[in-house]
């Protein structure tokens, strides 16, 4: 068993950072859920609950044709008035939030705003369609984007009754006798109110109005901010300057002791020197001079890298007498947050309009996972640390013999210098005799 | 102390403006006048101020635990977080946390931080509402723990190595099912990039992104898959909007920042009941007026500065008294000698090898072009050779001393997708941030293998001890 408080800090890092982890996957198993959900089709919102979901079941329960129309354009009726039906519920879900200009454009199948139009005329039953009423919509639609090039699936659902505006990407379909002559698509017909998917019909969404513009001016805003960021008034710096001097003088004390914060600053630092000057050493030490020239540079360097060393182990003597002078400081909200050694603290504003470009899902990937990679890396070398702390007092100070000192050092082997992932072999050798 | 030359004119009504400016800056602003109070130090100001005090200094995320939280145990907190970050005054630590006095202390105190500090973007930075996929490329926060461990001590009993070895187990497992996970998502979030590409207004987007569309297909907020429920409770949504690619921001959630910008839980209520559209739209148009807030305070500060020095003339400069801790509350010990232990053992570690090294090819040097080495055209060599190592070492230097790699910006960024890569100057292209990544990954690994190495040594030496004995080592990479 290892000695008691040795036993609360190793057990209370582990936890920390399974607990990290766990957070982590949380966050990241809700957004996969947010993406799958966006990727699979879109159900129609509204008055969800009391209308059965669209799609292939519905299309089973095929209305009984009437007399005159075929079964072929009776099937084809079916699924433009389904789909009409869905724009009515739709629209009165609409207006009935009150949102007027904020209906995002595209509700499952067709959301059509016509302008100036407001009565949605109800669906009518198949079996109507010889003398139908003009219902047809202007095909304004939503799609005022400027993609101009339509997938084929959708020009399919369009040619239902469209005979004018395939090109222009519009929606809704119209009603009419011009039903027999189109076809209809093969793909659309069994399924026909063909529910919202991003993938064929994606880049025919936008956003709401309001919400544009409110963005946009959070984008300006942000920009704004950070330029006057980079900018900063000379007279203000020196009132805070001169203000921050004031203070110091007027609290009596000469000069500011090193407060925990900046130690631990400091210490990361020092971690990061000590890793730098580390790699250095090993590049000289690897490179193969080829004249004298050469070689004396990198004597003087190995030189001046030791003696960096030494301001370092100074400035570690400073630190250290500073440290011991303080008296323990509690944190006050549990573990304080440690300072990553590759990077420093603070959040800087003037991040906002900044972008990070890329390509391929491929590139994508891999930048994650290096990013992923890197974290746990950090996460590994902190425990690495913390065991080592921990771990390796136990094990020298333990005057045992037996197995317990055995298992106790085949176990820290394991986590010291396998990370955990594989565990020596002990044997005892007794002499043969 | 003389007096600083006074602006005649305006300066009466900038003062009022500038603070007023600052306290719509800030969450949970007091009202300019609790500042004019605050100066001569009446006592009604003072609760606001350590509220606003604590909504500054405490560690975000700002959970229930935290907000909740007695009056005089949220003073103690910001008295303890202002002496940890080096406050100087010791009239702060002796202030009753009851809130009955002690308002121009206070006051004085807000400067101090705002003076060190762009505080007020900070804090706007932090319950930004992101509306992009982002990704933050530096490594703050990577992983970082949650917040305080839900039992503030956990079991005291001792265990044994075996639990601490399961326990290592386990995080290995979680790692990888981060990594598995971590990359669907990306291909999932890439698909959905190129699927909505051209939907965006704004140009340089070029596509939305997942709480763009989530919004789209859902700004009701009806959809709750499988419940009956018609409002908005599908707390994957207003997660989806804060999404975060790597391990980078901590767990903020819509609601979070809904709180935090709205100030209020009743409104965190009334917003519960509007759809996440409505209440996204109003958590911009807050934000929207904080910035301006904010960038009216940057034009107007230099008055406020000025009034601050005023503040600090008429308190009187009281004798430091005897520092008393007073009480603080549980904690967990820190072993901040522990680490800097660990640094001294590194640091002294690789002095020994730099020594070694060293001498030797100082002596294999000497050997060799000893002799040559002296005449004048040889100096002017070695000079020249001295000055490019000490440059070399300076700019090394230089990389540890400053804070902050200029080279790798801070903070997340939003992530868009183009076919052709092209990207404008203050953008980062993914390709640079993988070089930049990979040199780190093989920094780190190496540090890594140098402590594991070290370990090596020690326990064979601590083993080697011990005769009789066969240590059998598993199968190296």
């Amino acid at each position: 068993m290892l000695p008691r408080d040795c036993s609360r800090r190793l057990v209370t890092e582990l936890q920390g950072a399974l607990d990290a982890c766990a957070e982590r996957q949380l966050q990241l198993e809700q957004s996969l859920r947010v993406c799958r959900r966006l990727l699979q089709a879109w159900e129609p919102t509204g008055t969800r609950a009391s209308e059965p979901p669209p799609g292939p079941e519905t299309n089973e329960e095929d209305p009984p044709p009437a007399c005159t129309p075929s079964p072929q354009d009776l099937k084809e009726l079916e699924c433009l008035t389904q789909a009409l039906e869905k724009a009515a519920r739709v629209r009165r879900g609409i207006t009935k939030a009150g949102e007027t200009d904020k209906a995002p454009s595209l509700k499952s199948r067709s959301t059509v705003d016509p302008p100036g139009t407001k009565a949605f005329a109800p669906p009518r039953t198949p079996g109507r369609a010889g003398g139908h009423a003009s219902d047809t919509r202007p095909t304004k639609g939503p799609c005022q984007t400027t993609v101009s090039a339509k997938g084929h699936s959708e020009r399919q659902l369009l040619s239902l009754g469209n005979k004018t505006r395939v090109g222009t990407g519009a929606w809704a379909p119209r009603p009419g006798p011009g039903l027999r002559d189109q076809q209809m698509a093969p793909s659309a017909a069994p399924q026909a109110p063909k529910a919202f998917t991003l993938k064929e019909k994606g880049h025919l969404l936008q956003l709401p109005a309001a919400f544009r513009k409110v963005a946009s001016q959070n984008a300006s805003l942000w920009a704004q901010l950070s330029s006057m960021q980079t900018s900063d008034s000379t007279d203000a710096a020196a009132a805070k300057t001169q203000f921050l001097q004031n203070m110091q003088t007027a609290s009596g004390k000469p000069q500011p002791r090193l407060s925990a914060e900046e130690v631990e600053a400091e210490t990361g630092r020092l971690w990061k020197a000590c890793s730098l000057l580390r790699l250095r050493m090993r590049e000289e030490l690897s490179a193969a001079p080829t004249d004298w020239m050469q070689e004396y540079r990198c004597l003087l360097t190995l030189e001046g890298l030791q003696a960096m060393v030494g301001q370092c182990l100074h400035r570690l003597q400073e630190l250290r007498a500073a440290v011991a002078e303080q008296p323990p400081r509690p944190c006050p909200v549990g573990r304080p947050p440690r300072a990553s050694p590759s990077c420093g603290g603070g959040v800087d504003p003037a991040w906002s309009s900044q972008l990070l470009v890329y390509s391929s899902t491929q590139e994508l990937q891999t930048l994650a996972a290096l990013r992923l990679r890197v974290a746990i890396l950090d996460q590994q070398i902190h425990l690495e640390k913390v065991l080592m702390a921990e771990l390796l007092p136990v094990v020298s100070a333990t005057q045992l013999q037996g197995p317990p000192w055995l298992t106790l050092c085949r176990a820290a082997h394991s986590l010291l210098c396998e990370g955990g992932a594989r565990v020596l072999t002990v044997l005892r050798d007794d002499p043969v005799d | 102390m003389g007096r600083r030359r006074r602006r005649v004119d305006p300066a009466a009504g900038a003062l009022p403006e500038a603070i007023a400016a600052l306290s719509r800056s800030l969450p949970s602003g007091p009202s300019p006048e609790i500042f004019r109070r605050a100066k001569f130090d009446r006592p009604e100001a003072t609760p606001a101020l350590w509220q606003l005090l604590f909504r500054v200094l405490a560690p975000l995320p700002l959970d229930n635990a935290l907000a909740s939280l007695a009056p005089e145990v949220q003073a103690r907190l910001v008295k303890s977080a202002l002496r940890s970050q080096g406050y100087p005054r010791l009239a702060l630590a002796q202030l009753p946390e009851d809130g009955s006095q002690g308002s121009r202390e206070l006051l004085l105190a807000l400067s101090w931080l705002l003076a060190r500090g762009p505080v007020p973007e900070q804090m706007l930075a932090q319950t930004r509402v992101p509306l992009g996929d982002e990704m933050t490329v530096c490594q703050c926060e990577a992983l970082a723990s949650p917040g305080p461990p839900a039992p503030q001590v956990r079991a005291e009993e001792p265990v044994d190595v075996r639990h601490v070895q399961w326990l290592m187990g386990k995080l290995r497992f979680r790692w990888r099912q981060l990594v598995s996970s971590q990359q669907e998502q990306c291909s999932l979030l890439s698909k959905i990039h190129q699927y909505t590409r051209g939907c965006h207004g704004d140009q340089s987007l070029g596509h939305l992104s997942v709480a763009e569309a989530e919004m789209l297909r859902d700004p009701e907020g009806g959809q709750v898959s499988g419940v009956g429920t018609p409002r908005n409770l599908d707390l994957a949504y207003p997660k989806g909007l804060h999404f975060s690619c790597t391990p980078g921001m901590g767990p903020r959630t819509f609601w979070k920042d809904l709180w935090l910008v709205c100030e209020q839980p009743c409104l965190l209520l009334a917003c519960s009941l509007l759809s996440p559209l409505r209440a996204l739209l109003r958590t911009l148009e807050c934000e929207n007026r904080r910035l301006e807030a904010v960038l009216a305070w940057r034009r107007t500060e230099l008055v406020f500065w000025r009034w601050m020095d005023t503040v600090l003339d008429t308190c009187a400069p009281g004798a430091p008294a005897a520092t008393s801790q007073g009480t603080f509350l549980p904690r967990i010990p820190e072993h901040r000698g522990g680490e800097l232990e660990l640094v001294a053992w590194e640091l002294r570690a690789l002095q020994e090898e730099l020594q070694e090294a060293a001498e030797r090819r100082r002596a294999a040097w000497e050997a060799e072009a000893g002799g040559c080495g002296r005449g004048p055209e040889w100096s002017a060599v070695r000079r020249a050779s001295r000055e490019a190592v000490e440059t070399e070492l300076g700019a090394l230097r230089r990389r540890w001393e400053q804070d902050r790699d200029p080279a790798q910006p801070h903070g997340p960024r939003r992530l868009v997708r183009r076919e052709d890569g092209a990207a404008g100057d203050r953008d980062l292209r993914a390709a640079e941030v993988i070089r930049t990544l990979r040199s780190q990954e093989v920094c780190l690994e190496a540090v890594l293998r140098q402590l594991q190495g070290q370990c090596r040594q020690e326990l064979a030496r601590l083993a080697g001890a011990l005769p009789g004995l066969i240590w059998i080592l598993p199968p190296g990479r």
